[in-house]
């Protein structure tokens, strides 16, 4: 069996033959695969916030600062999640942000009322995701196609406008909920302090770490999931939910598990953006936000493990350091291009979003892989 | 038509009808339909239709545009809910039950179109089908790699062999010629090992020598499996030469029924069917 990320490429290639690998062998290869992959992803994340925020040149290039670095990977988990539904399922829900703001808001509570030990935060968080995903998904998934996006919509606008008044003495209502302590890490290793030696070089924080290993955990997981029958299932329903009923699956119960998982992820990602940030902004459970992992997944690429990653990364990269710079100027020279350029970051993103889904309608992640079966296939045809 | 070519084929039912009644066993029945009617705001697309179909039995279901079939098949498979009258598989009811149930119970469908997953390999589409049969309706599963999953993947590739896709399995589905993928199609419903599979036009839109592959692709599984099938065709050849027994639809009524021979030479039949002409 191929992995998601190349079926296609992989598919065409391959012949069956009658010497075909035994399935003790091909499980053998996915176990490999497997620890490839979460190998990789580990050696991603460690290496990333030194070469965004601490390596010569390429950081002074990228003008990339630690903080943001832990932040991207937050969306990060956020948008893999997204993507099961979104890429895998083929459910466009407009209402993600109940999960995000919502579980951000639980982990925050969570910290000034109960315990401030930031995995209670997390489960604490990721809990309720998961229970209101279920009432949610119960409700919405009764209707397909536009309708379902709508009921999310409204649903998750409901949840905001509850937490912006109704709710306002336990959420702080306009102001957000401010005010956030986080204990150390168990007990004793202040999120916010250096690692020690060259971790603190590689990584920086503990913080980081903390999202690092989550991250990581977060990629292994939805790769085990994207591997399982869920994943083919899902797959199934997303390419014909008529014949996946008339093959007796509960079709049903398959999209409401895949959005309880979904939302699952954007619970873990918002009790660590609370944790993160210390602060919890009403904004968080805005259909803003909900719009915003749409863009992220689509333009880093739907129906891939890496391509919603990349997505939240450029996204919040648009959002953060483009949106800082203030005059646009011809490389190595004092030619001003364009004067207060920052303040165009929402074009700038609406640009490059159109081209991406032009250019490449799997967006980034699919573009890269078309564009490396091209070259793959060019230099073989040399060989011959 | 005329009134009269209409009562005289309500009598012929009504005789048909009753000599099945009486010399069939009940433990034999696999499929039954009592007084099935279905209607879309005033019209009435099946009117009080009474089938049985029997175990191991080839039943073909025939009539003009219009008559009923794909209703009745609709029906049985659940995705239109009767207006009136009652369904019973397997001496149970499954008026009620959701499509994926009936499915789970032992009823199959293949499509009239090739309704397969395109953008999934032919072994995945094969092994989707597998799931459900072995692991039901639903699992909770998340984690364990499917190929760890042995039951699925041997049934996932005797169901490819017997459509004889094997040597295609690591194509993806949409690349296969249109033949191939009815074929799979085929393969997806019989993943399942129903007891009872519903044929809604298999040999659609086919060249001449896929159709002569299709059927004896379904001569084939049907003394493999020994399944039993409802077959909808509009090509009478193939209808007068596989099955035991046919039953004609017309304006939502069974007008007749019985075997291929008796069907051809009625003139009720040819009447109502085709105009008079000869079949």
């Amino acid at each position: 069996m191929s992995d998601p990320d190349a079926t296609s490429s992989d598919g065409a290639t391959v012949v069956d033959d009658p010497q075909a690998p035994s399935l003790v062998e091909r499980l053998q290869q996915f176990r490999e695969r497997e620890a490839t992959v979460i190998g990789l992803t580990a050696i991603g994340v460690a290496l990333f916030p030194w070469i965004f925020a601490r390596a010569p040149v390429i950081s002074d290039l990228l003008l990339g600062y630690q903080n943001l670095a832990a932040l991207m990977l937050i969306w990060a988990i956020f948008a893999i999640g997204f993507d099961l539904l979104l890429g895998y399922t083929g459910l466009l829900s407009f209402g993600h942000a109940a999960f995000w703001g919502g579980s951000a808001y639980v982990a925050g509570i969570v910290s000034l009322r109960v315990s401030s030990d930031p995995i209670v935060m997390v489960a604490a968080g990721t809990i309720f995701a998961v229970l209101f995903a279920w009432v949610l998904g119960y409700l919405s998934l009764r209707r397909g196609g536009i309708y379902f996006s709508i009921l999310t919509l409204a649903f998750a606008q409901m949840l905001y406008y509850m937490s912006a008044a109704p709710l306002a003495s336990l959420t702080g209502g306009e102001n957000g909920l401010t005010g956030i302590d986080v204990s150390p890490l168990f007990g004793s290793f202040h999120l916010e302090s250096e690692l020690p030696m060259l971790a603190g070089e590689l990584l920086g924080t503990w913080m980081y770490a903390f999202v690092g290993v989550i991250t990581v955990a977060a990629v292994g997981i939805a790769y085990r999931i994207l591997n399982s029958p869920y994943g083919m299932v899902f797959r199934a329903i997303r390419e014909n939910e008529q014949r996946a009923k008339f093959v007796g699956l509960n079709v049903w119960r398959y999209k409401l598990m895949a959005f309880i998982v979904s939302a699952g992820f954007a619970g873990i990602a918002g009790s660590l953006f609370t944790i993160h940030g210390s602060y919890v902004p009403l904004q968080s459970l805005f259909w803003t936000e909900s719009g915003e992992i749409v863009i992220m997944v689509v333009l880093g690429g739907t129906a891939s493990l890496f391509g919603p990653i990349l997505g939240a990364g450029l996204y919040l990269y648009i959002e953060n350091i483009v949106s800082g710079i203030q005059q646009l100027q011809v490389p190595f020279t004092d030619i001003v291009l364009i004067n207060d350029f920052g303040t165009y970051w929402h074009l700038l993103l609406g640009l490059i979003f159109v081209v991406v889904i032009w250019t490449a309608p799997r967006g980034l992640w699919g573009g890269l892989s078309d564009l490396r079966t091209a070259v793959e296939s060019r230099l073989r045809g040399e060989d011959r | 038509m005329s009134t009269d070519t209409d009562s005289n084929t309500d009598i012929e039912s009504t005789d048909v009808s009753n000599t099945r009644t009486s010399t069939t066993a009940s433990d034999d029945v696999l499929l039954e339909t009592r007084g099935l009617t279905k209607e879309f705001g005033g019209l009435v697309a099946t009117d009080d239709v009474n089938i049985r179909v029997e175990r191991g039995e080839q039943v073909s279901l025939i009539g003009p545009n219009g008559a009923g079939k794909s209703t009745l098949i609709n029906l049985i498979t659940r995705r239109l809910e009767p207006t009136d009258g009652d369904i019973q598989f397997k001496n149970s009811s499954i008026v009620g039950l959701d499509p994926h149930e009936v499915v789970q119970r032992g009823v199959s469908k293949s499509f009239q179109t090739a309704s397969i997953f395109p953008d999934l390999s032919v072994r995945e589409n094969a092994e989707i089908a597998g799931l459900a049969a072995e692991n039901g309706a639903f699992d909770f599963k998340l984690l364990t790699h499917r190929d760890s999953l042995t039951d699925v993947h041997q049934r996932a590739r005797d169901t490819l062999e017997a459509v004889g896709l094997l040597d295609s399995a690591d194509e993806t589905a949409a690349d296969l010629p249109y033949g191939d993928k009815r074929r799979l199609e085929i393969g997806i419903a019989l993943a399942a090992e129903p007891d009872l599979l519903l044929m809604d036009e298999p040999t659609a839109g086919m060249s001449p020598e896929e159709t002569n592959a299709t059927v004896e692709l379904i001569e084939e599984v049907k003394q493999a499996l020994d399944l039993t099938f409802v077959l909808v065709e509009h090509d009478m050849e193939i209808v007068f030469n596989i099955s035991d027994r046919i039953i004609v639809l017309n304006r939502g009524r069974v007008i007749a029924e019985g075997a291929p021979e008796d069907i051809r030479g009625n003139p009720d039949v040819q009447e109502a069917y085709l105009g008079g002409a000869d079949l």
